[in-house]
Formats: structure tokens, C-alpha cells, sequence
């Protein structure tokens, strides 16, 4: 672009002058270079102004960041990042200069590598600033893996059984009663049974300097179970606390043989008895299996989710029901057609719109926050912060669609001698009920998924506890919440999509 | 017989539509309007069914003083009075047997109609409409799935619809093709010369104007600055040409466009 028209003359050089960045008068390349030293001011000086701003506000941005990088607390560099921006920064620089003489010179100078120092520094500092760690990323995945999946396949926690407990208790006395105790008796019949034996003993102690000294050791036996199934041990104090004693680090279980009898060994578990306690103790042994029965069922937590999906699609319901009362009367006021004629009216106009940018661009999750405050948590709390933004959002998209009426049928139909009612119910109520259903359904997808989100501030719905067991780390349950919420998104989704081209 | 006297439209923004224009039309007659765009021929038809308000000067029809009439007065004249466009106006969401029950608007109880509701003849008046211009199996097909031909027929049978004594045609075959254009405007000769039906009609084509008028008038600027036959137009010669179009038209040989 740079050399002269070599044919045609005088004319085709004027024409190439008027549109070419040409020095008119010619300016010095020297000059460029030495007002370079603040980058952009060679540039506006060979009137390219805007290039020059550009490269001046680039500059001042480089500087300033390569500055908060510096002081900054919000992440660790990594050694030397000041170093390698100051060089960009500095190539930069270099970069604007030489292209300042150039161009006065109305030469080009190496567009692209000005680009490449100006990406080179903006990524190695965003990669910084976000704490990018690739290493973190690929190397503690394993341990997420457990989460992961339990998130991705939450089914088996969807579903349990009936739970039947079978409990055999025998009595163990401390300490051992000076005239003994008659051995117990095995059961018989169907009856779940235990002995103990010895039925009397003492409790593992810790003594000072010893350590901890075992207590007697029990076995016991026991019958009537069912067969191939875990028994686990537990023990019920004198007071009625119920306890499952650790023996060797580990809770005591037995497996059942195929008759239903089973036999384990164990220590008494540590015990302090209050100084208070006078005489023998009656403690007593039990042995518990517990065994699913019944058909399967809804867990609780499903059946939580569930019911908390149905309040979320019915929040995005009234949410875009309210909306619609409220967005059509505005959508009348923020139409131009209607409203541009007059001063007053255009005053409305201005405001309506005005209002209505203003509630749409804060997003739903802050009126989430601010309705919360209003009315409580809850799921009113997500109705009305859904419903502000549906009106922002539904009275824009109607007050368009009632600009683009096409006038043609209103003519048409006065013309055949209809009343102005007539007119509106055959002209124009045709031309807005199409789209204004196909925005409504839309608005109603997304107040869907709006609604899954609001509930983390607390606008009720399964938003909420999804939230509350991400806390808790309930995996599966949380899990069964993300897919509720995405096979209702998807389905609403292609529903929503299918009806709005049947109206289009 | 339609009788304008010294029509006068001056729009809000200080524009001339028509200035002084008087002319008879007598029953039975097919009326075509020439003039450039902007000439005021749209203006002209749309003062006639009042869509327009004209500023001065009366239209008598019957001995009706139409420039008079008031709210059901009206009404009652607009509806013996059909209207057919050239963007057809057909409401495009809506079936075309609802685009041609609307003609029926003016006939029926307001009350019934603001549910949809139309009497069982009034069905059966639209479907004969519609076979009368050729597109009975289109009835519930929505208007915008038909071709600009098929819309502008659904607009004739709407027309039909009112009953009407005059129909009014605004330009109607300025947005289609020749072959479709004799089509459109053979239907409506059938309607003038079958049922009488007196036709008033813009057009932009010569040999259009020359093959279905049996009057011209002629505006340009506003003014009525030719009247006469369809022998008269035939044998227009290029000054009286150019007194329609004015001097930068050119006449393009016999048959030809123009405007």
C-alpha cells in the first residue's frame, strides 16, 4: 500500500492520497522514533491517531500489569515471570518505536510479531494469574476419581431395601460375682441365640506406664442366624449406651455358616467403669445382622431430589407465569411503534427500556440473594428473583415482536368494514401470539435451569441441596441431583424446542 | 356510480397526495389508475374505503356521501367495498380459510367473531370462494406456506367474501411475474364482467392497461392529468405519454413497461 501509482497520472494518485494513511504533509521518521519513547505518540504523530491511542492504552496496561505482578499476593509466580514481562514489555516497546519510523516511511513493519509479544505476555501472565497447574491437574485426578464416579453413577444409592434387624443378647458381668455365674445355655428352635463365655470378666485398661492391659478374652457363639451373612458384634452398658467395641483396631464382625451359627473371639473392650458404680455390673453382648429384605425401593434421597425437581419446575413455572402478567403491559410500554409518537409516551419509552436493561443485566442469581433477604430462603425467594428477570428479559423480547408487526393486515382487515376490536383480534393479536409463546416457552427452559442454580443462595428447590450435600460430601446424592436436573433440562429443552418451530 | 369530487390529501408532514381530482365511475366499469410511484394512486383508493382520510372534496357512491359517514355508517359502505393489495396482506400466521372468513368481518355479530366463531354458511361461502379461485385444497394450509400467486388469489377470495359491489385493487400485481400477473387480473375481469362487480385497479404496466381497462385515469403529482378509454390508451402517443410520466420517461416501444 505503500508505493506510488506508477500509470494514469496526477488522478489516480489523488484518489490513492484520499484514502491512503499518506503523510500529508511528510513527517520525519526521526521525530516518530523520538516521540516513540512514549509509545503511541510517534504514531498519532504521523496521524494515525487511533493505531497510536492503542498502542499507548496496550503499553500503560503492560506496564500497570507487569507492576501488579510484582506486588502482588494473589498467586506465586514462578521465578523470573517479572523478568520474562519486563523483555515482552520492553520488546514491545522496541516494537512500537521501529513501527513509528516505519510507518512514516509508510512501511509496514512486522504486524505480526507485535501481535505475538502482545499474546506471549498476556497468556504467560493470565496463565499465572489463574494458577493454571497442569500437574495438579493430571496427577491428583485418581483422587477425585472416587468422587467422580460416585457423581457420574449415583444409581446405586438410588435404591435400598427393607432392613431387618435379628438381635441375640447375652449377659456379661464385671467384675466376675464372688459366688460365679451358671454358664448360659444355648438356644434352640428358630430363635436367634449367643453365649458368652466367660460370662463374667474384666475390661481392657490403660495403666499408667503399662500401657494398655487386655481384657478378658471372650468367645461367642452363637445360632439361629441366617446362614452366609455378617454378624456384627455390639455391647450395651449398664446405662444403655449401645457401642460397637474396637478389638485389635477393628470393629468385631463374624460371618454366619451355612446352618446360621457362628463362633468369634475377641478381648472385652475397654471399659471405665464410673467410681461411683457399686458392686456387679450387668453389661450386656449382642450379636446384629442386619439383612435387606423386600423389594427395592426409592432411597430417601431420591425421593428428596425428586420432590425437590418438581417445586424447581414449578418455581420456573410461576416465575414465567408472574412474568408474563408483568412483561406484557411492559412490553406495550417499550414497543417504539407505540409509544415514539408523542413526548410523554417517549418519555415512558425511554424509562420502560431503561428499567427494563437495568433488571436484566443483573443476573437472577443476585436478585436470588437480595430476595432471600426479603422474603427467607426458600423457594419464593427463586420465584421472585426468576420473575424480575423474566420481566426484564420476556418484556424486551414481546416489546420487539410488537415492532415488527407488519401494518398490511391491520389495513386489510379495516378494509372489510371490521370494528377496531376486530382489527386488533384478526390483525394484530395473530402476529404477536406466535411469538410471544415461542419466547415464553424459551423463558421457561431457562427459568428451569436458572432455578437449579438460584437454589445455592438459597432460592429453595433442588438447587438448594444439591448445594447442601456438595457440602456434606454425599456423592451419590448430589450426584442423583445433577442428572434430575439434566434429564429435565434436556427433556424441557427438546420439548420447548419442538413447540417453539411449531409456532415460528 | 362512484362520483369523486375535488379530492384533496395533504399528509401531516406537508406532502401533496392529491390535489383537486374529480372523476365518475360508472357501475360495471374496470377502472385502472396509471401514474408513477408516488403519484398518488394508492392515496386515491384508500380515500375511496376511507383507510385514508382525504383533506377536501367528497366521494359520492350510490348517493351515499362516503366522506361522511361515521363509525357503523362506514363500516356498513367498507363492507360492500373489497380490497385487494400489492403485498396481499394476508395475515401470514393464520390458516387461509381464517385470512378469507375475515372478509366476513363486517357481516357478522362482533361478539361471535372475537372467539373465532363463524356461521356454518359463512364456511361454506369461504370454501366456494376458495374453489372460485382455484385453491379449495389449500384451505388450511397457513397463508405464508403459499406462493406470491396463491396469496394474492386468497386476498381476491377474502374480497369476495364482503359481498362487494366495488373492489378496489391496489396495485395487485406489481410484486408478481407476467404469466402470474394475467392470472390475477383475469380473475378479477371475471368478477367485473360475470357479477358486475365494478373494479377499480392501479397498475403499472402498459400492456396490462391496454388488454383489461375500459377507463384510465391518469395522475401525476397528485393531479388527474388524463381520463379516458381503453382506445384512448392504445393510441397514446408519447407527448401525452410524457404528460402522465413526465419528460424523463421514456416510452420503451409497444407493450411495454412502464413508470
Amino acid at each position: 500500500m505503500s508505493h506510488a501509482p506508477e500509470h494514469d497520472g496526477e488522478k489516480e494518485e489523488k484518489v490513492l492520497e484520499s484514502w491512503e494513511r499518506a503523510p500529508l504533509p511528510e513527517r520525519s521518521p526521526l521525530i516518530a522514533g523520538i516521540l516513540s519513547i512514549i509509545p503511541g505518540l510517534g504514531h498519532i504523530y504521523i496521524r494515525q491517531v487511533y493505531r497510536g491511542i492503542g498502542y499507548l492504552l496496550l503499553s500503560l496496561a503492560m506496564a500497570g500489569l507487569t507492576y501488579w505482578a510484582h506486588i502482588t499476593t494473589e498467586f506465586e509466580p514462578f521465578p523470573g515471570l517479572i523478568t520474562v514481562l519486563l523483555i515482552l514489555a520492553l520488546l514491545f516497546w522496541a516494537w512500537v518505536i521501529v513501527s513509528a519510523v516505519l510507518a512514516a516511511r509508510q512501511r509496514r513493519f512486522a504486524p505480526a510479531m507485535g501481535l505475538i509479544v502482545v499474546l506471549a505476555y498476556t497468556y504467560i501472565l493470565g496463565w499465572q494469574a489463574t494458577e493454571v497447574n497442569l500437574q495438579k491437574f493430571f496427577t491428583e485426578f485418581p483422587d477425585t476419581f472416587n468422587i467422580f464416579t460416585r457423581v457420574m453413577w449415583p444409581w446405586r444409592a438410588a435404591f435400598e431395601r427393607e432392613q431387618e434387624l435379628l438381635i441375640a443378647r447375652a449377659d456379661f458381668a464385671n467384675p466376675c460375682p464372688e459366688e460365679g455365674l451358671p454358664p448360659q445355655e444355648p438356644g434352640s428352635g428358630d430363635e436367634a441365640w449367643i453365649v458368652v463365655e466367660p460370662n463374667c470378666g474384666e475390661f481392657a485398661r490403660y495403666v499408667l506406664g503399662e500401657g494398655v492391659r487386655p481384657g478378658t478374652e471372650l468367645t461367642v457363639r452363637g445360632g439361629g442366624f441366617l446362614p452366609d451373612r455378617e454378624v456384627e458384634i455390639w455391647w450395651k452398658d449398664p446405662i444403655g449406651q449401645e457401642f460397637r467395641p474396637i478389638y485389635e483396631g477393628e470393629t468385631i464382625s463374624a460371618m454366619t455358616d451355612d446352618e446360621g451359627n457362628f463362633s468369634v473371639t475377641f478381648g472385652a473392650p475397654q471399659y471405665e467403669t464410673p467410681p461411683q458404680a457399686v458392686g456387679v455390673q450387668i453389661h450386656e453382648v449382642q450379636a446384629r445382622q442386619v439383612t435387606a429384605i423386600g423389594a427395592l425401593r426409592v432411597s430417601e434421597n431420591l425421593e428428596l431430589a425428586i420432590n425437590r425437581m418438581i417445586v424447581t419446575i414449578f418455581q420456573a413455572l410461576m416465575a414465567t407465569s408472574f412474568g408474563i402478567v408483568f412483561a406484557i403491559p411492559a412490553s406495550f410500554l417499550a414497543a417504539r411503534n407505540l409509544m415514539y409518537g408523542t413526548l410523554p409516551t417517549r418519555i415512558i419509552y425511554y424509562v420502560t427500556r431503561f428499567v427494563m436493561n437495568v433488571a436484566r443485566s443483573i443476573e437472577p442469581i443476585i436478585w436470588a440473594v437480595i430476595a432471600a433477604v426479603w422474603v427467607g430462603l426458600g423457594p419464593f425467594a427463586g420465584v421472585i428473583a426468576l420473575t424480575i428477570h423474566t420481566i426484564a428479559a420476556l418484556g424486551k423480547l414481546y416489546s420487539e415482536a410488537i415492532e415488527s408487526i407488519q401494518p398490511g393486515p391491520i389495513e386489510a382487515i379495516s378494509a372489510t368494514g371490521a370494528t377496531r376490536l376486530q382489527v386488533i383480534v384478526y390483525a394484530i393479536v395473530p402476529q404477536i401470539i406466535p411469538p410471544f409463546l415461542s419466547f415464553t416457552i424459551y423463558r421457561w427452559d431457562i427459568n428451569v435451569r436458572m432455578s437449579t442454580i438460584i437454589g445455592f443462595v438459597g432460592g429453595g428447590g433442588i438447587g438448594q441441596i444439591l448445594f447442601q450435600w456438595i457440602n456434606q460430601s454425599r456423592w451419590s446424592a448430589a450426584g442423583m441431583a445433577v442428572w434430575l436436573i439434566a434429564i429435565t433440562v434436556s427433556v424441557l429443552d427438546y420439548a420447548s424446542g419442538e413447540l417453539r418451530k411449531r409456532f415460528v | 356510480m362512484l362520483k369523486v369530487e375535488n379530492l384533496t390529501k395533504v399528509y401531516e408532514d406537508g406532502t401533496v397526495a392529491l390535489r383537486n381530482v374529480s372523476f365518475e365511475v360508472a357501475d360495471g366499469e374496470f377502472m385502472v389508475v396509471i401514474g408513477l410511484s408516488g403519484s398518488g394512486k394508492s392515496t386515491l383508493l384508500r380515500c375511496i374505503n376511507r383507510l385514508i382520510e382525504p383533506t377536501e372534496g367528497r366521494i359520492i357512491w350510490n348517493g351515499v356521501d362516503i366522506t361522511a359517514a361515521k363509525g357503523e355508517e362506514l363500516r356498513k359502505i367498507r363492507r360492500q367495498i373489497g380490497m385487494i393489495f400489492q403485498q396481499f396482506n394476508l395475515v401470514e400466521r393464520s390458516s387461509v380459510l381464517t385470512n378469507v372468513l375475515s372478509g366476513r368481518l363486517g357481516y357478522i355479530n362482533p361478539l361471535w367473531s372475537l372467539i373465532n366463531y363463524f356461521p356454518r354458511e359463512d364456511h361454506e361461502r369461504a370454501l366456494a370462494a376458495l374453489k372460485r379461485v382455484g385453491l379449495e385444497d389449500k384451505a388450511h394450509n397457513r397463508a405464508d406456506a403459499l406462493s406470491g400467486g396463491q396469496q394474492q388469489r386468497v386476498g381476491i377470495a377474502r374480497a369476495l367474501m364482503q359481498e362487494p359491489k366495488l373492489i378496489l385493487a391496489d396495485e395487485p400485481v406489481a410484486s408478481l411475474d407476467p404469466v402470474l400477473a394475467h392470472s390475477i387480473l383475469g380473475q378479477l375481469e371475471q368478477l367485473n364482467k360475470e357479477d358486475g362487480i365494478t373494479v377499480i385497479c392501479s397498475l403499472h404496466y402498459l400492456d396490462l392497461v391496454q388488454r383489461y381497462s375500459t377507463h384510465v385515469i391518469g395522475l401525476r403529482e397528485g393531479r388527474l392529468v388524463f381520463e379516458g378509454d381503453n382506445e384512448d390508451i392504445r393510441q397514446m402517443t408519447d407527448e401525452r405519454f410524457k404528460e402522465i410520466y413526465g419528460e424523463e420517461a421514456e416510452r420503451i416501444g409497444t407493450g411495454s413497461i412502464m413508470g
